[in-house]
């Protein structure tokens, strides 16, 4: 498994941003994260990205346990392994959008400016390179971001809210990019409150108040194949209300695609 | 091949650092201001503390002497100082700290037969070491000379009229012991103003002595009306209010010739920058050396009076500038660390993208130094204009281009800059990248 999470739980007092959840994800799958506003989604991409360290419980990328890493190992992880899409892109605003998808290039090995146009061009971006992130769009600013994420190759890619600030056809084409990347093999996690996106993926789970309430698979052929490599579906210790018992995945209705397409929100 | 990657690297890292400063022009302007106030104030307030006092000791020092040099003639023959023991002497003063002289011979003349104390000096010289010394005219040249107000007033004389002065042997015969005797008492007075005594007092010695004198021929000569002599143009009358006022001064190669006699220096006055324990030590290292048949004595009012002053305006200037400087520093300290407060979110950014904390520190280092350097030379540059404007207009002296402190104030500026940004650039680091996202 690419990713391992287990029993980990982020605690800020006593608040349980995410309480006791296990989950694993094998290369190349495309797992999003759901949930409404403070859920714990972001929360948790944090923690599977290294830049933030769970309160219990541990996290493994590549069967490295990230507790054991100091911060310079953790540095090193984020650089090689994970490319990083946020969503409110975090561009350098006095950096071109070439240059800001090379400062990716220059923390992790060489910078290579040819690299980086072709980064740009594969996002559709290539005539707008030497513009300063001011002087792009959203939708624009999001595709370099997500150029700056692509550049190093990444294993893994962490989006949080990646359409969240765009409007539908900036949406389209970001969602492109993502099935273009998985069916490269890029394993992606994509946090978003958002069913269309989420539906886009191959794995669903559904986090409430940082419990995990549900899991579900929109790719049976994913689903089998994870289930053949000894993947098992995610799990929670947690005792909240609603909280997922047992082992068996718990299936969910998205509430906001519900609330788009007026069906009952049901969990099967 | 090797050398590529370094080279592209070290590219972007220039082109981080052109970004940030060139096309956050506003900020950046902001650091650069805050950096260029306080190279400015640090260069201005060092730049006069440093040489107004100096200037203002030089000045003072060119009151007048502060240490003296008189022959000792014992066998009552009058040779004054030698020029060779004149160079002697300078060399021994000079081996304490910086000094300027001039010399002094004395002869007791008649002008109307009333009697006179002339000094023959190098103009040059006196001119020099008496800034305070307001000559109406000229100072004294061939064939003419500078009469003191009481001299003047006394001769009815003018500046360009004519005074003859008359020279007897006679007149001087006696007055080497007096001269000598009267050198004492020029410890706890100005120099020349004792000098000017001693010559005065020789003179009214002598006048008597050569009044009541005795002709070859054992004839009492009553010369008291003789009114032979050189006529002398009056160039100019010198006024100090002290006793340089009764004394008319010639050129050196005039007194010669009027007493056609040469002879050494009655007296050498010096205006040493030693002060202190170093001029006690100058006096001393003189009188030791007995085999030079002179004596030297301090100035000691001026001299403890000079230090005394000029060290209550240093130390009023050094207290007045530091509480300046440490609250244009914590201003500028503030500046530079609220700006980079401001990017913490590039930070969190960078670190997310995998950036080392150390590779962080250097850009943000580099470009607060950066900011700090531009910053001081443009603040050394604005603070040498202001110092420059404030010595000359406030304390009416000049000033000019400290190399040194400008080099220090530029580097010092940096080195603040830098040092302002460590804090925020260390909070930053040591937070993890996820927080200082979440908080922008």
């Amino acid at each position: 498994m690419l990713l391992e999470l287990d029993h980990i739980s982020k605690i800020y007092g006593s608040l349980h941003a995410v309480d006791d959840l296990s989950l694993t994800v094998p290369e190349g799958e495309w797992l999003a994260i759901v949930g409404s506003s403070g859920s714990g989604k972001t929360t948790l991409m944090n923690m599977i990205g290294c830049m933030d360290t769970p309160s219990k419980g541990s996290v493994s990328l590549e069967g490295r346990k990230l507790e054991d890493l100091n911060a310079t190992q953790l540095a090193d992880v984020r650089k090689n392994l994970i490319g990083l899409v946020f969503q409110k892109f975090y561009l350098v605003p006095h950096l071109t959008a070439v240059e800001n998808v090379m400062v990716a290039q220059y923390y992790h090995s060489v910078v290579d400016e040819k690299q980086a146009m072709e980064a740009l061009d594969k996002v559709g971006l290539a005539d707008r390179a030497h513009h300063l992130p001011g002087q792009l769009s959203g939708g624009e600013q999001q595709r370099v971001c997500i150029a700056r994420a692509l550049i190093n190759c990444p294993k893994l890619i962490l989006a949080d809210e990646p359409t969240g600030n765009l409007d539908e056809k900036n949406e389209k084409i970001v969602l492109d990019l993502f099935r273009d990347l998985h069916k490269q093999g890029t394993t992606i996690i994509v946090v978003t409150h958002d069913a269309l996106v989420a539906s886009c993926a191959e794995r669903e789970i559904m986090l409430n108040h940082g419990v995990l309430v549900g899991e579900k698979w929109n790719d049976d052929a994913a689903r089998a194949a994870y289930e053949a490599a000894g993947g098992k579906p995610a799990s929670t210790g947690s005792k909240a209300e609603g909280a997922q018992s047992g082992d068996a995945p718990v299936g969910f209705a998205d509430p906001t695609k519900a609330a788009k397409t007026g069906a009952e929100p049901l969990n099967k | 091949m090797a050398g590529k990657p370094m080279t592209s690297n070290t590219r972007m890292f220039f082109t981080m650092l052109w970004g940030a400063v060139f096309r956050r022009r506003s900020r950046a302007i902001m650091a650069v201001v805050a950096s260029l106030v306080g190279a400015a104030t640090l260069f201005c307030l060092t730049a006069i503390c440093i040489a107004v006092p100096q200037q203002m000791n030089d000045e003072m020092r060119s009151y007048g002497a502060n240490l003296i040099v008189t022959p000792i003639e014992t066998d009552g023959h009058k040779t004054g100082i030698d020029s060779a023991m004149v160079d002697h002497t300078t060399e021994m003063v000079r081996a304490h700290g910086s000094a300027r002289y001039a010399t002094y011979r004395y002869e007791n003349v008649r002008v109307n037969a009333a009697p006179y104390v002339m000094a023959g000096v190098d103009p040059t010289q006196v001119r020099d070491l008496n800034h305070h010394w307001s000559v109406d005219g000229s100072w004294p040249s061939s064939g003419a000379v500078l009469v003191g107000r009481d001299v003047a007033d006394a001769l009815g004389a003018d500046i360009g009229s004519t005074i003859t002065i008359g020279y007897r042997s006679s007149d001087n015969t006696a007055s080497s012991s007096s001269s000598s005797s009267s050198s004492d008492g020029q410890s706890s007075s100005s120099a020349s103003s004792s000098s000017a005594s001693s010559g005065q007092s020789s003179g009214d010695a002598t006048s008597q002595s050569g009044s009541s004198a005795t002709n070859a021929s054992g004839h009492v000569s009553s010369d008291i009306m003789d009114t032979k002599g050189t006529d002398f143009r009056v160039a100019g009358i010198v006024d100090t209010g002290g006793n340089e006022d009764s004394i008319i001064y010639a050129t050196l190669n005039d007194m010669q010739k009027l007493t056609g006699t040469k002879r050494g220096a009655d007296v050498i006055e010096y205006s040493s920058s030693a002060t202190g324990d170093d001029l006690n030590k100058t006096v001393s290292s003189i009188n030791d050396m007995t085999s030079m048949h002179v004596k030297a004595q301090q100035v000691t009012k001026i001299t403890s009076s000079d230090t005394r002053i000029i060290t209550m305006l240093q130390t009023l200037f050094w207290i007045v500038s530091l509480v300046v400087l440490v609250l244009t520093l914590v201003g500028v300290s503030t500046t530079i660390s609220s700006i980079v407060s401001q990017r913490g979110y590039e930070i969190g950014l960078r670190k997310a993208l995998g950036a080392s904390s150390r590779s962080i520190g250097a850009e943000f280092y580099v470009e607060s130094a950066f900011y700090g350097l531009i910053g001081g030379v443009i603040g050394t540059a604005a603070g040498y204009g202001l110092a420059h404007v404030l010595t000359t207009v406030v304390f009416g002296r000049t000033l000019s281009l400290n190399w040194p402190l400008a080099i220090g104030s530029v580097i010092l500026s940096a080195l603040i800059a830098v040092l302002a940004s460590i804090p925020p650039v260390h909070r930053a680091n040591r937070i993890d990248p996820a927080v200082v996202l979440r908080e922008e």
